[in-house]
């Protein structure tokens, strides 16, 4: 296919040129500190009380992080990047608060300052944390309180901020809005390739990215065709395509809420029974687990992933497959958020031996998986960029022992930051995604 | 009233009173922080057997990361064994245990739990050498999680020594026992000594709410 997709290099260049330096909120240290408190204590429920009370601080998690794995650095230990929340959880909130208070320091605008970096660089959200600990903790999810508290404070990192900003002001992310969808769909109609836009009913409402319009056109064309293959009566509308939400990735719920509510009006108002979800990790985990819990009420569809719809296609006979003779080997490297926080880690498998490749697993795999290193938006950060190179080189060595011919994988995010790592350390293994490898194996 | 006859009268009745009370205090506490129910589609919907299913399984590391903790691990199972087999099965014990609860149950031949105690103390020693010299254990590491070994140390220690009546008279060593367990007692619900509450309900919501995503924690 060829669907003019933007290079790699000129993709870079794009988050080079993203400022450093936009001005945040113009708030006091005092407000700053407020509002980080508040915002704490909006999310500290009693899950996350039961967490804080039974942490037995045995750095053990530190050992799953990649990110203390490439450095050997004990800030980067999970535990420690929740700190603050802890203190204020013991400060404020505890039953014991009246004790604990005489003996734990107050957070401060130092602090926030501090655990920007903790919090938003060395931490991609991906809970392998969460799977190492004793206790069953759910750190990732006191992390992503911390991005809470941090964006109440306006710590969020200057490049997240624009991206999120436009997402919210305009409806469009990297400048990808209505008007490129609609000629990336006139493109990939001269090719044949028919992309229904805009209907006003249909079963199944299809989401991309602009990551995939940008950067992988290919792998939105494939779920095109990979529809159109299997009968299904469906639309993509370009008022509300992007899966992509940037609320959550900044710990912003108001931003957050406004791109799911987008996503959730549209798909009710054309009677979608499914919002299928295109190769999108955070973007399944948001409107799969988090977007009846924000609207309030259950959704009026389902919401399935990708490799979900394939897996399910197959097996009721609505998608027939080359079966490849050659030997061919692949790796599949689970999006986290598919997998160990969606329940998304057999179907990609099953689509893959479907088509007759050997699928090679990494050492580390499915729930335990490494994380590429660049996820929760962690990949556009300039700040983060020798961090992710790291976490990178741990995930490619995995890989490499593997022996596959191949990665593929069933998230654009992931993707990209799989091949910006290659690009950097000039590796050659191929990344290609689960959708693309389907449609170029579609039976006749 | 002698040392010995506070430590095991007032002062056990005190310690015992605070460690229910702020126990429950804690827990009740935190529970009452409530949390929103999860309105999502669940992918599985048995959810207590999830729950049931992490308790178990977060008892021993999953394959990809056993041996980075397997020092934690070993010495983990470790400890607590021998902590509860010098605890639950000595004799003395067991009479104290019985004065309170009613029943009893067999013990356990005093040398094995001079041997268990030993194990125990000498574990204990270990993970505190650990936590003050490992980088990361020593670098997250607060007053509570050096308390909270000390106040358990102690106990064992002047057990070992009430035992064997070594240092002093046997009255003032089982005296000093009795108190550093009462100071044991009292430190409970204010450290992390709480885990022993508060680790099958902290596995048990981790297996439920990964289980309801159908992935098994």
């Amino acid at each position: 296919m060829n669907t003019e997709a933007m290079s790699l290099q000129d993709f870079r260049g794009k988050l080079r040129e993203m400022s450093v330096d936009t001005p945040g909120r113009d708030l006091t240290d005092e407000d700053r500190v407020r509002r980080a408190k508040k915002a704490f204590a909006q999310k500290l429920n009693g899950h996350r009380a039961v967490d804080m009370d039974t942490c037995l601080q045995c750095g053990m998690c530190a050992e799953a992080c990649h990110f203390y794995e490439a450095t050997q650095d004990e800030r980067y230990a999970p535990v420690y990047k929740f700190r603050p929340l802890r203190r204020f959880y013991r400060r404020e909130m505890s039953p014991m608060r009246w004790f604990y208070r005489a003996f734990t320091r107050d957070i401060t605008v130092a602090d926030l300052k501090e655990w920007q970096h903790l919090v938003y660089d060395a931490c991609t959200g991906c809970g392998r944390c969460d799977m190492i600990c004793p206790m069953g903790i759910k750190i990732s999810a006191a992390i992503r309180v911390m991005r809470h508290g941090l964006a109440g404070a306006g710590f969020v990192p200057s490049e997240m901020r624009i991206i999120r900003d436009e997402q919210r002001d305009k409806n469009t992310l990297f400048g990808v809005g209505a008007e490129q969808l609609r000629a990336l769909v006139e493109r990939l109609g001269a090719q044949g390739i028919n992309v229904p836009l805009d209907r006003e009913q249909a079963d199944v409402m299809l989401l991309t990215t602009a990551i995939e319009v940008l950067l992988f056109p290919d792998a939105f064309a494939a779920t095109a065709k990979i529809l159109n293959k299997a009968g299904a009566n469906w639309t993509i509308r370009s008022d509300a395509f992007e899966a992509a939400n940037v609320g959550i990735i900044t710990g912003d719920d108001p931003t957050m809420i406004l791109a799911i509510k987008r996503i959730v009006e549209k798909a009710s108002a054309i009677g979608a029974k499914t919002v299928l979800m295109p190769e999108s990790g955070h973007a399944y985990q948001t409107l799969r687990w988090e977007g009846a819990n924000e609207m309030g009420e259950p959704l009026s569809f389902d919401v399935i992933s990708i490799p979900e719809f394939v897996a399910a296609e197959i097996k009721a006979g609505r998608l027939n497959l080359k079966t490849q003779t050659n030997g061919a080997s692949v790796t599949y490297h689970d999006p986290c958020r598919l997998s160990r926080k969606g329940g998304v880690t057999q179907q990609p498998r099953d689509v893959l031996t479907a088509m007759g490749l050997e699928v090679r697993e990494t050492a580390s795999n499915r729930r335990e998986n490494y994380c590429c290193g660049g996820g929760c938006g962690e990949f556009v950060l300039k700040s983060a960029a020798d961090l992710r190179q790291k976490a990178f080189e741990i995930k490619k060595h995995e890989i490499d022992e593997t022996g596959a011919d191949a990665v593929v994988t069933g998230c654009s995010n992931c993707r990209v930051n799989l091949m910006i790592g290659a690009d950097n350390s000039g590796w050659r293994t191929p990344v290609t995604s689960l959708v693309e490898t389907v449609a170029a194996n579609l039976a006749d | 009233m002698t040392l010995l006859e506070f430590a095991s009268g007032p002062g056990l009745q005190w310690a015992l009173w605070i460690f229910v009370f702020g126990i429950t205090w804690r827990v009740v506490g935190a529970v009452f922080l409530l949390s929103r129910k999860d309105i999502s589609k669940p992918r599985h919907t048995n959810t207590i057997s999830a729950g049931l299913g992490a308790v178990w399984s977060r008892s021993s590391p999953a394959r990809a990361f056993e041996k980075k903790i397997r020092f934690q691990h070993v010495t983990g199972y470790a400890w607590h064994f021998a902590l509860f087999i010098s605890v639950l099965f000595f004799a003395p014990h067991i009479l104290f245990f019985e004065s309170v609860l009613g029943f009893s149950w067999p013990h356990l031949p005093n040398t094995i739990i001079l041997i268990t105690a030993i194990v125990a103390t000498a574990v204990l020693i270990a993970l505190l050498i650990r936590r003050a010299t490992h980088p990361v254990q020593r670098f997250i590491s607060n007053a509570d999680d050096y308390i909270s070994i000390f106040v358990v140390l102690v106990p064992l220690v002047t057990g070992i020594l009430a035992f064997t009546h070594f240092g002093a008279r046997y009255e003032t060593l089982l005296a000093v026992h009795l108190l550093s367990v009462e100071v044991m007692l009292i430190w409970f619900p204010f450290g992390k000594l709480m885990h022993m509450i508060m680790t099958i309900p902290a596995r048990f919501q981790a297996g439920t709410a990964f289980g309801r995503r159908g992935v098994k924690a």
